[in-house]
């Protein structure tokens, strides 16, 4: 097992898109880091720098003590598990397992022995012989897995394993992931744009935006103190809601940030002018017309049985309130809306945090 | 539909695909008894212009008025307004002595076995039955232009000695036949025609359905009773046309001017214009089925003198009889077919009935191009190749010759295979780099020229010396013009191969490569476990197309070579001896045998590309 260490790493792809901007990133050795972003945030690109499927255009990639920046992806011993199974059709699952021992020339007894041992960890000793085609979606993706820790790499590179599993699947898989993590002690970087995965999973997370790392921290530290405007947009499920809003008044008294149809009263001193209010769904809630700091237009109610998603129009803005159990919210009417004034969220208008 | 509607709707059709059957006998029948009476009538005024003398030479210097004088004095009261005869015009030696042509004509009346009532005009005036109606002149000039029908005979023109003007006319009356070895001379096509009516009707009224096959047999039992009344209809005139040309043969042979005891063949040969007339041996008086040089022919031995034979020959009409199946088989398949339809269309709902008559109509075109010009053309060939003329395929050296010919030139095909799929990798290696387009380009670029073009190329650039190496031309050499034909052919067509192989591994996912590059290995080794395997599929399918492919192969060869150099035929691949021996000795049957040889190894190629074509289920 073996640290991964990245270094101003930038790509730049043949069209002139720019990728990654001057990349740093440092994954701990034993450490399941999750690399959380929408897609096109250059993500997956970072994960095939690592593995050397792409050469960065500038900067350095270290596995370990080795910079491996130019080497070819064979040489640097890290496994990697793809989106789809990527399972050979041609090969049973046994085989599919051993592939990368044949590749290196791994001694026949020994590659049967590690074959074996993956396979009861995973589970896979009853369909040893089978082909691909004869598996079920969970079975290929865990004999996947098999094909990558039967190697005993330096890290793992994971992109989107679960992403084309169904939700359960998906719950149950996340598990044995976890579990392996634990029993392996190994080095993990995990691609995903699944916020439920990234906190559940990450021991610490990674996000990116448009190519640049925005910030890295615990998944406690990124929900609650988002390093700027894209991260608090992105983390959470839904993401927070970032208004586009004023700040005005002189005194104590009547100091306010204007944002669309709401007038929220703050006790920010310093700032005046332009701003961006993030508000997480949570904290909104609804109430009598004129009775809140502002009035909104119901768009869309989503019931979702513990919990009901409201979709509002706030003066051209659109907000979104998460309220609890089934909530009586008809579409089309106009609702007032109360904030939790204590935790809102204030960036400057390029996205910094305020205060 | 109600039910009795139903029935009565399906046994109607039945009916009527069974009567229209019916007519299409009939109008074979009387096709070839047409096609006979013309023959016949043919014949015949070749015989008279032979056997009658031209008009005795001076004496009476109005030359014409002699028939005219002698006819009157003759003792039956004379035709009630015999018309002059109109070629009064004519030299008198190229005319025809007249009561030589009268004695002639009524002879023939009077000839034992001849099935048709014959009738000769002279000009417009009959000369057998004087008081039948004369012709009108407007018959007589339309003569000039062929034979025609005319009131139930068959008219054709008499010439005159030199063959140039029309001067009288032969008319052909056939007394009809019986038409079928049923009692009453009735053929096969009726009573099955009305079992298969009644076939139909009790499956419509009583099961409903086309399951018991009962109404598909009568269907097929209809088709082949009405194409044998055709085929016999079609023998028949044959077999007329021979008895009767023999009779007329065998009185030619005695009343040939000038008399004499041998009549040369040559001369009896110029009566038959559309047969054969070749020393005989004696044989019964039937007329057989023999094969002459592998072709079909119908014979009938003809005695004209003491121990002198001579056997007629004729090109049989019922070799050409399968073309009426073409007319037969959709008549006796319309009734079960219509049953199917009525049957589908009661139960389906009426958007599906328009959507699919929609799909037909979409279809029809292609279909009706396919069953007129590949399938109709196969099964003639089929028909034509029959079975007699394979064992003298199988003996001509150069069918075996032809065939190894073909089986070292798709020896090509590893090769060109084996170019693409490195042109494939190296094209899909860079395939966002402008050195990938420039790649893929030039492997395109001869597969999108025309085949003869490219020949007529590389046809320059072998006689300006081979690309400088060897021998000056290796397409005049024997050794080396199959390897050349070969080597055009690889860079013909390895574009093409490239372009399958390149988008095979477009389809394979990347993730797959991109799996092995992390799994580790050499590049070779990961082309041989991983690329390979996932390409087998399009591999075998650009191997066996190719090899079909060269096993067609015929537009090469006909461009360059010719099948050349010839002593040794070192090109005569299998389609193009197809060719030569189509159109070269019109040898059909010949070619069609050989044609269906070749249809059957292709047969076995065709089939490991169907199965795996059933077996490209995708990638897990």
């Amino acid at each position: 097992m073996a640290s991964v260490t990245l270094r101003r790493l930038s790509k730049v792809f043949d069209g002139g898109r720019q990728a990654l901007h001057e990349l740093d990133l440092d994954v701990r050795d034993g450490e399941l880091l999750v690399l959380l972003g929408p897609s096109g945030s250059g993500k997956t690109t970072v994960l095939r720098c690592i593995a050397g499927l792409e050469e960065p255009s500038a900067g350095d990639v270290v596995i370990g003590e080795r910079v491996v920046t130019h080497d070819s992806p064979a040489a640097r011993d890290v496994a990697m598990v793809f989106q789809t199974p990527a399972l050979y059709p041609h090969l049973s699952v046994r085989e599919n397992i051993a592939f990368p021992l044949e590749l290196r020339g791994v001694a026949e007894a020994q590659v049967a022995e590690r074959v074996v041992e993956a396979a009861a960890r995973l589970g896979l000793e009853q369909v040893l012989d089978r082909l691909p085609a004869q598996l079920s979606e969970g079975e290929r993706q865990r004999a996947a897995l098999g094909r990558a820790i039967v190697r005993g790499p330096q890290a793992f590179l994971f992109d989107e394993p679960l992403s084309r599993l169904d939700a359960k699947l998906r719950v149950e898989l996340r598990g044995e992931l976890l579990a392996l993590h634990r029993a392996l002690g190994a080095t993990m970087i995990y691609v995903t744009h699944d916020q439920t995965e990234a906190m559940t999973m990450g021991q610490r997370i990674a996000v990116l935006h448009e190519g640049r790392l925005r910030q890295i921290g615990t998944p406690e530290e990124v929900y609650q103190r988002p390093a700027d405007v894209h991260v608090a947009r992105f983390v959470g499920t839904p993401g927070m809601n970032v208004l586009q809003g004023r700040g005005r008044g002189t005194g104590d008294e009547d100091r306010v940030i204007q944002a669309g149809s709401l007038v929220i009263p703050v006790e920010l001193s310093t700032y005046e002018g332009e701003l961006q209010v993030g508000i997480r769904p949570e904290i909104v809630g609804l109430c009598a017309v004129d009775k809140g700091v502002g009035n909104a237009d119901v768009l869309v109610v989503e019931p979702l049985g513990s919990e009901t998603l409201v979709h509002l129009n706030a003066g051209g803005q659109p907000l979104v309130a998460r309220l609890p159990g089934f909530a009586e919210v008809r579409v089309g009417t106009r609702v007032g809306v109360k904030v939790d004034r204590r935790r809102l969220y204030l960036f400057d208008a390029a996205g910094a945090p305020l205060g | 539909m109600s039910l009795r509607g139903w029935a009565a709707g399906a046994a109607g059709a039945a009916a009527v695909a069974a009567a229209l059957a019916l007519v299409v006998v009939a109008t074979a029948q009387r096709h070839y008894e047409g096609a006979f009476a013309f023959r016949m009538a043919g014949t015949t005024a070749a015989y008279i212009a032979a056997v009658t003398p031209p008009p005795p030479p001076p004496p009476p210097p109005p030359a014409p008025r002699a028939p005219r004088g002698r006819r009157r004095t003759r003792p039956p009261p004379p035709p009630p307004a015999p018309p002059p005869p109109p070629p009064l015009s004519l030299p008198a030696a190229r005319s025809y002595d007249l009561p030589s042509l009268l004695t002639q004509a009524r002879a023939l009346r009077t000839l034992p076995g001849w099935s048709s009532d014959v009738e000769v005009y002279f000009g417009t005036a009959p000369l057998v039955d004087a008081t039948a109606p004369p012709l009108s002149p407007e018959d007589l000039s339309r003569l000039d232009a062929g034979g025609h029908w005319l009131a139930g005979a068959a008219l054709v023109p008499l010439r005159d000695r030199d063959g140039q003007e029309v001067v009288g006319a032969v008319a052909v009356r056939p007394r009809p036949a019986p038409h079928g070895p049923l009692p009453g001379g009735l053929g096969f096509a009726f009573p099955v025609a009305l079992l298969a009516v009644a076939a139909a009707a009790v499956t419509a009224f009583r099961e409903r359905s086309l399951r018991g096959g009962s109404y598909v047999g009568a269907a097929l039992l209809l088709a082949l009773a009405t194409y044998f009344d055709v085929w016999t209809a079609a023998r028949q005139s044959t077999d007329r046309w021979l008895i009767d040309t023999r009779r007329l043969l065998q009185e030619a042979a005695t009343r040939l001017p000038p008399p004499r005891t041998r009549v040369a063949i040559t001369e009896l040969a110029g009566l038959v214009r559309d047969g054969e007339i070749v020393a005989g041996e004696p044989a019964e008086s039937a007329p057989r089925r023999v094969r002459v040089d592998g072709e079909r022919r119908a014979v009938v031995a003809v005695l004209i003198g003491s121990q002198r034979w001579i056997e007629l020959r004729s090109v049989p009409a019922e070799i050409e009889a399968p073309g009426w199946l073409l007319l037969l088989l959709p008549c006796a398949f319309l009734g079960p077919i219509a049953i199917i339809g009525l049957r589908w269309a009661e139960r389906t709902p009426a958007w599906r009935r328009h959507e699919t008559a929609m799909a037909w109509g979409f279809l029809a075109p292609a279909a009706i191009h396919l069953a007129i010009f590949t399938i109709g053309p196969a099964i003639y060939a089929i028909y034509l190749a029959s079975l007699a003329n394979f064992p003298a395929l199988v003996r001509d050296p150069l069918t075996w010759n032809a065939f190894a010919n073909t089986a070292a030139y798709a020896l090509y095909v590893p090769v060109s295979v084996t170019l693409a799929l490195a042109g494939a990798l190296a094209v899909h290696r860079f395939r966002t780099h402008w050195r990938g387009r420039v790649l893929s380009a030039l492997f395109l670029l001869p597969y999108v020229g025309s085949v003869v073009a490219i020949a007529l190329l590389w046809q320059a650039m072998y006689r300006a010396g081979s690309l400088g190496m060897g021998r000056p031309d290796w397409l005049s050499n024997p050794g080396t013009a199959l390897p050349a034909l070969m080597l055009v052919s690889i860079w013909a067509h390895v574009g093409g191969q490239m372009l399958v192989f390149l988008s095979g591994l477009q389809a394979i996912p990347q993730a797959y490569f991109d799996a092995a590059r992390v799994d580790g290995g050499s590049a070779w080794r990961r082309f041989w476990r991983v690329t390979m395997p996932l390409l087998r599929p399009v591999t075998w399918f650009v191997l066996v197309t190719g090899v079909i492919g060269a096993l067609q192969m015929f537009t090469l060869v006909f461009v360059l070579t010719a099948g050349g150099p010839f002593p040794p035929h070192s090109t005569d691949v299998v389609v193009h001896r197809i060719y030569r021996t189509a159109f070269g000795p019109q040898a059909f049957g010949m070619a069609s045998a050989l044609a269906v040889m070749l249809a059957a190894l292709l047969l076995i190629f065709r089939w490991p590309q169907l199965t795996l074509s059933r077996r490209q289920a995708g990638h897990a």
